[in-house]
């Protein structure tokens, strides 16, 4: 059977981390092995005293229907035997529960190592890269691929690993019990490895995809769910319906394909074990006849033979999982591969001013987004960055902000270019709020100390106060120390970027690039937040980027941008009078609005609404 | 094929293949009780069931028959009989292939009605789904329908699953203990009772171990949840700081996870140790006896090594019991699940009788006095975004409400006829994963190309900026576009359908001010001489609108053009207009 078609890919962004080599992560498997050697070489040990252990039923047995036969076998040796037996038994228990003890503590060590190694390289990770790449790769490698890891860990190399020990054991005890017999695993050896080979070149990619397909089930079905409203209004359901039935089919003849493989492999594999088991039946029949072997080897060796097929079962059936197991760990490893950006550890900016020269800027190799822009944002002045969504506003922003460095040209602050200063020290100087929010889990009180770690309640209750989040924070019953986040207390979008902002106010560093930070409240709070905020930040730098004209209006110098260079720079009434772009959508925005600007709020806030006239056109 | 029908079920239709699905139909489920829902499940596929179950009995068979061949043929080797031995060989070789073709076709049956149970119950709940629509995600959380469609069905796949090997255990279970009775009494006895004795052993380190384990992966899933938490805001780390703050926080978890593990491995352990010594105990004292009778001359060394070779081999059975007992009962809860789900009716005051048309006209709402004249674009102002969307909400009938077209009440005529004529694009619109094309081809008038569409939405730069244009893989709810873009697109969308009325919720709230003024002015040129309602309080989209309505305080208090209002409403002004007051 062919494979089917394969599943429309999953669409996300690219992922642009990286993956590590196959050689990294056997490097990486043997330091990890090295660095827990001695645990290892006891769990080793520990597994072999209870495979050996195993192996005394069929020697037991042997020598019963030996000695039976012989009529040598008496009441007293049946029982000493059988004793041996149960010595064995009690061994190959204590052992057992001993070997998956140990194997579970190391295999928790190594898991715990693995993830807090990732958890702790992904929080250093260049900005840039993390813009670049977006968070979504990194989720799924912290969540997916860390449970993948942890499945093989947990099931498979423990599994493995008794499997190979007892496999070791077992088929030492069969040359040992009678080389000769022991050869008949040989007929075995060729279907096994020939129909497995077949098997697991296709395997891996088949069960990929038919995943795939089958989560493209439910996700085809949770977009139903999630849109039902639109579902409805546009009248979709006549195509829901068929599309979940289509990618049941996908599903469907991935998991046939899948079947038709495991029909191929399983009866080859099975039918292949039983051929030695035969083989040692007759062989040592014919044997035993001429003498050449006891009746103790034969038994035995029958029964080791019927022994040996478990283990190499659990080996071949295991196989997969630790790929699996292996392409996560290479995914998790992947972030160690990240270059460290060229910074220059103990720079300083030397003024507050920032400053870019000439500036061009691409995400994608070619398509420059930014076209040479010059701008200048003086200490202390609040610049307003407006044109039309992708213009570049953000993008300039970005580098403003110090997140990317510029293609060509520079960004710097003072005679030091923002993009040769760490992290660390960037962000005490310059932070960018954007739109995209993110409340972390934890209590408020967590969320907003990371700004500043220590501060006190006054401190936080002032950064509040500044985003005009106090009253909502005030009426929570636990007040800061309320859980918030998925799985907890849902801030609305508004109340995340007020707490985003009371995060920068905390963080308190000059210069704030404001990315649309308000744009997810409503119009009459955001205006109120912006004026509140505002006082907090006097004599601080703001460069704004925004959509909404008001921002332009309050700025001391506003930047046009269109199609990645800027357009018109001035202050508002400069560009008003000069008649430009802007101009002309400020007329259309305002309208005549200018005049009559006093008693706005008032005419909000008097409340008697029944005087007054609709007017009729 | 002939119709076979006996005992209510019709077999040529129970007979499925995996080729034949999904099945074209899901049919009606019995939904009184999950009992009865998996019992309605099973009907529809007795077919393979049965064969499965057939399978399932020959496979376990042959496996119970290779102890009987192996003893026979040891004492064919006692009796220095080499053609015996190697006859039994042979037989022992059939049993295998026997076993191993058995097994195959067993497995083959068992994922066929997995797949068929699984992939029916995913069909009835999206096609529940749909006839729920916009009231479904009022009552359901999204994540719940998840958990159904992907746990749930294949834990009730499962119940399919085991039913084979669970005919093949009982049916060998009880072939093998009646064949060591007849062998010998004694021996039988002992294996009789002692089988489920060990397994009943064990009972008592189940529930910690469960407890354990539910510990293990909640402390799990909270490090996993932190981690995930962590990345998806490092922006904000990277750009504020804190990151050491979070890296404590998750290795004090990640160490918990750690301890609660190595808990759950102290149990687990003696399980398995107690796994090798119950079974081991029984093949021990099996042996011993066994010995005794050989010595004794009751049983040939043979059936010693038989014997030897069944209680080792009756594990398996035991094991196939329990565990779909354990299934069983999982598919169960899981059938209750989707029971709840499928039960799940609709709010929302249906009707599938009454006219079928709505006639052209103003469209009214007397609860507020609002009016939106036929054919023209009417703008709807409110400082209370929830209070326009109640509107909005009325008057596409999401909710009763005292609203007219023509005249006629939208409650006087059927569902499908105000969802053909009145088209409302929330607030959140969603667009589905697929291609640019695909989120655009949605029914409609057809009178309006998407083209026309995407340039009246200003959204035809969007498409030239993507990689492949309209043929572009959007994900799930377009996340790879901004926020901005997904509403021009969505806008697009309402425009292709072109219904006769067309309410617009905020179209363009995240959208900025020189995109705003274009759509402004292409929306009011592609509606010309149709019925729009458009909730804004952008001043660029409201100099657009013929009429302009201002809602306060649940009634139309004021009403006229942009200008004629901006004049004489104060009200009207500090709504609109966003300025700094000294």
């Amino acid at each position: 059977m062919r494979p089917p078609e394969p599943p429309e890919a999953l669409v996300g962004g690219p992922t642009q981390l990286p993956v590590a080599a196959p050689a990294t992560v056997r490097r990486q498997v043997r330091a990890l092995l090295a660095r827990h050697r001695r645990p290892f070489a006891a769990l080793v040990a520990f597994n072999s005293v209870a495979a050996v252990a195993a192996l005394v039923g069929p020697q037991v047995l042997g020598r019963v229907v030996q000695q039976v036969s012989d009529g040598t076998a008496t009441v007293a040796g049946v029982d000493r035997l059988a004793l041996w037996f149960a010595v064995a038994l009690v061994v190959q228990t204590v052992f057992t529960r001993s070997a998956r003890m140990r194997a579970a503590v190391l295999g928790e060590w190594i898991l715990a190592d693995l993830r807090e190694d990732f958890v702790t390289r992904s929080v250093s990770l260049p900005l840039g890269v993390v813009e670049r790449a977006g968070t979504g790769d990194l989720v799924t490698r912290a969540t997916t691929d860390v449970d993948r890891l942890a499945w093989a860990v947990r099931q498979a190399v423990p599994e493995m690993a008794v499997a190979a020990v007892t496999a070791v054991f077992v088929g030492g005890a069969l040359v040992l019990t009678s080389p000769v017999l022991a050869l008949a695993w040989l007929v075995a050896v060729p279907p096994i490895l020939l129909s497995s080979r077949w098997y697991f070149r296709r395997a891996p990619q088949a069960y990929a995809a038919e995943l795939t397909a089958y989560s493209q089930v439910n996700s085809a079905l949770a977009e139903t769910v999630d849109g039902g409203r639109t579902v409805e209004a546009y009248r979709l359901g006549e195509q829901r319906i068929p599309l979940t039935d289509r990618r049941i089919r996908r599903w469907i003849s991935w998991e046939r394909y899948t079947m038709s493989l495991r029909t191929v492999w399983f009866p080859s594999v099975e039918a292949a074990y039983v051929l030695p088991i035969a083989t040692v039946l007759a062989l040592g029949g014919a044997l035993y006849a001429r003498g050449t072997v006891t009746l103790t080897e034969v038994t035995a060796a029958v029964l080791y033979t019927q022994m040996l097929v478990e283990p190499v079962d659990l080996l071949l059936m295991w196989f997969d999982e630790l790929q699996t197991g292996q392409a996560a760990l290479a995914r998790l490893l992947g972030v160690h591969e990240v270059p460290a950006p060229e910074v220059d550890e103990g720079a300083e900016p030397t003024s507050r001013a920032i400053r870019a020269r000439d500036v061009r800027f691409a995400y994608r190799e070619g398509r420059d987004v930014l076209h040479g822009v010059d701008l200048d944002v003086e200490p202390g002045s609040r610049v307003a960055v407006v044109g039309p969504s992708g213009a570049g506003k953000s993008t300039l922003g970005r580098l403003l902000a110090g997140i990317h460095g510029p293609r060509t040209g520079s960004v710097s602050m003072g005679d030091v270019a923002l993009s040769t200063l760490p992290a660390e020290t960037v962000r005490r100087h310059v932070a960018l709020v954007t739109q995209e929010h993110h409340v972390f889990v934890g209590t408020l009180r967590d969320n907003l100390l990371l700004a500043r770690p220590g501060a006190d309640d006054v401190e936080l209750a002032t950064a509040l106060q500044a985003v005009d989040a106090d009253g909502w924070v005030a009426a929570l019953e636990h007040g800061l120390d309320t859980r918030v986040g998925a799985g907890a207390l849902r801030l609305t979008p508004g109340q995340a970027q007020q707490v985003a902002l009371a995060r920068l106010v905390l963080a308190d560093p000059h210069t704030l690039v404001l990315d649309e930070a308000t744009s997810l409240l409503d119009p009459r709070a955001a205006r109120h937040l912006e004026r509140s905020l505002a006082a907090v930040l006097a004599g601080r730098t703001v460069v704004a980027v925004a959509h909404r004209l008001h921002t332009a209006h309050d700025a001391d110098v506003v930047a046009v941008v269109e199609g990645g260079r800027v357009t018109e720079y001035g202050s508002h009434d400069e560009l008003v009078s000069a008649g430009g772009a802007y101009a002309a959508l400020w007329r259309s925005w305002r309208d005549d609005g200018d005049n009559g600007q006093d008693g706005d709020d008032r005419a909000v806030n008097d409340g008697g609404t029944a005087d007054v006239e609709p007017e009729t056109q | 094929m002939a119709r076979l029908t006996c005992v209510g079920i019709d077999w040529a239709t129970a007979m499925i293949s995996l080729r034949t699905l999904p099945t074209p139909a899901p049919g009606s489920p019995d939904l009184r009780t999950a009992g009865r829902l998996l019992w309605w499940l099973a009907r529809q596929q007795a077919g393979i069931l049965t064969l499965g179950v057939l399978w399932g009995i020959v496979w376990m068979g042959a496996q119970a028959a290779v102890p009987y061949a192996l003893g026979a043929g040891i004492d064919a080797v006692t009796a220095e009989q080499p053609r015996a031995a190697a006859g039994w060989a042979l037989a022992v070789l059939a049993l295998g292939v026997g076993q191993a073709v058995a097994g195959i076709l067993r497995h083959r049956m068992a994922v066929t009605n997995w797949i068929a149970a699984a992939s029916r119950v995913q069909q009835l709940v999206a096609r529940h789904a749909v006839a729920l629509g916009a009231d479904l995600t009022a009552q359901v959380a999204t994540g719940e329908v998840v958990a159904v469609s992907s746990n749930d069905v294949e834990r009730i796949g499962g119940a399919f699953d085991v039913s084979a090997r669970f005919a093949g255990a009982v049916v060998s279970f009880l072939a093998v203990t009646a064949v060591l009775l007849n062998a010998s009494p004694e021996l039988g006895l002992v294996v009789v009772v002692g089988i489920p004795v060990t397994a009943l052993a064990v009972g008592p380190l189940v529930r910690p171990l469960e407890r354990r384990e539910s510990d293990q992966r909640a402390r799990f899933g909270e490090a996993t949840e932190l981690a995930a938490d962590t990345v998806a805001g490092l922006r904000v780390l990277r750009g504020i700081g804190g990151e050491e703050l979070f890296l404590d926080r998750f290795r004090a978890v990640s160490d918990e996870v750690r301890r609660a593990s190595v808990r759950t491995a102290r149990v687990r352990s003696l399980l398995d140790a107690l796994q090798v010594a119950l079974p081991g105990a029984f093949v021990v004292t099996v042996t011993w006896l066994g010995a005794r009778l050989a010595l004794a001359g009751e049983i040939t060394p043979g059936e010693l090594v038989a014997f030897y070779g069944y209680t080792a081999f009756l594990v398996l059975p035991l094991r196939t019991i329990t565990e779909a007992a354990h299934k069983w009962t999982r598919a169960r809860v899981a059938a209750r699940h989707v029971l709840d789900l499928l039960t799940v009716q609709r709010t929302l005051d249906d009707r599938t009788t009454g006219a079928d048309e709505l006639p052209d006209g103003d469209l009214a709402d007397a609860a507020t006095g609002f009016v939106a004249p036929a054919g023209r674009l009417t703008a709807l102002v409110c400082a209370d975004t929830d209070e326009a969307s109640r509107l909005v909400a009325r008057l596409g009938r999401y909710v009763p409400g005292a609203v007219t077209l023509g005249g006629v009440p939208l409650d006087a005529v059927t569902t499908a006829a105000v969802r053909r004529t009145v088209v409302v694009q929330d607030k959140d619109p969603v667009l589905f994963a697929g291609t640019v094309a695909d989120s655009l081809a949605v029914p409609g008038s057809g009178r309006v190309p998407a083209s026309a569409a995407l340039t009246a939405a200003d959204a035809d730069e969007i498409v030239e900026g993507l990689a492949d244009g309209l043929a572009t893989e959007l994900p799930e709810r377009a996340r790879s576009l901004s926020g901005g873009q997904r509403q021009r697109l969505a806008l697009a969308r309402s425009l292709v359908v072109d219904p006769p009325v067309l309410v617009l919720d905020e179209p363009t709230s995240a959208v900025d001010a020189h995109t705003e003024a274009r759509i402004g002015e292409r929306l009011a040129q592609l509606r010309a001489g149709r019925t729009t309602v458009l909730v804004t309080t952008s001043p660029l989209l409201l100099e657009r609108a013929d009429v302009v309505a201002l809602l306060d305080d649940g009634r139309v208090v004021a009403s006229g053009t942009h200008r004629g209002l901006l004049r004489s409403q104060p009200r009207y002004r500090a709504t609109v207009v966003r300025e700094e007051d000294s």
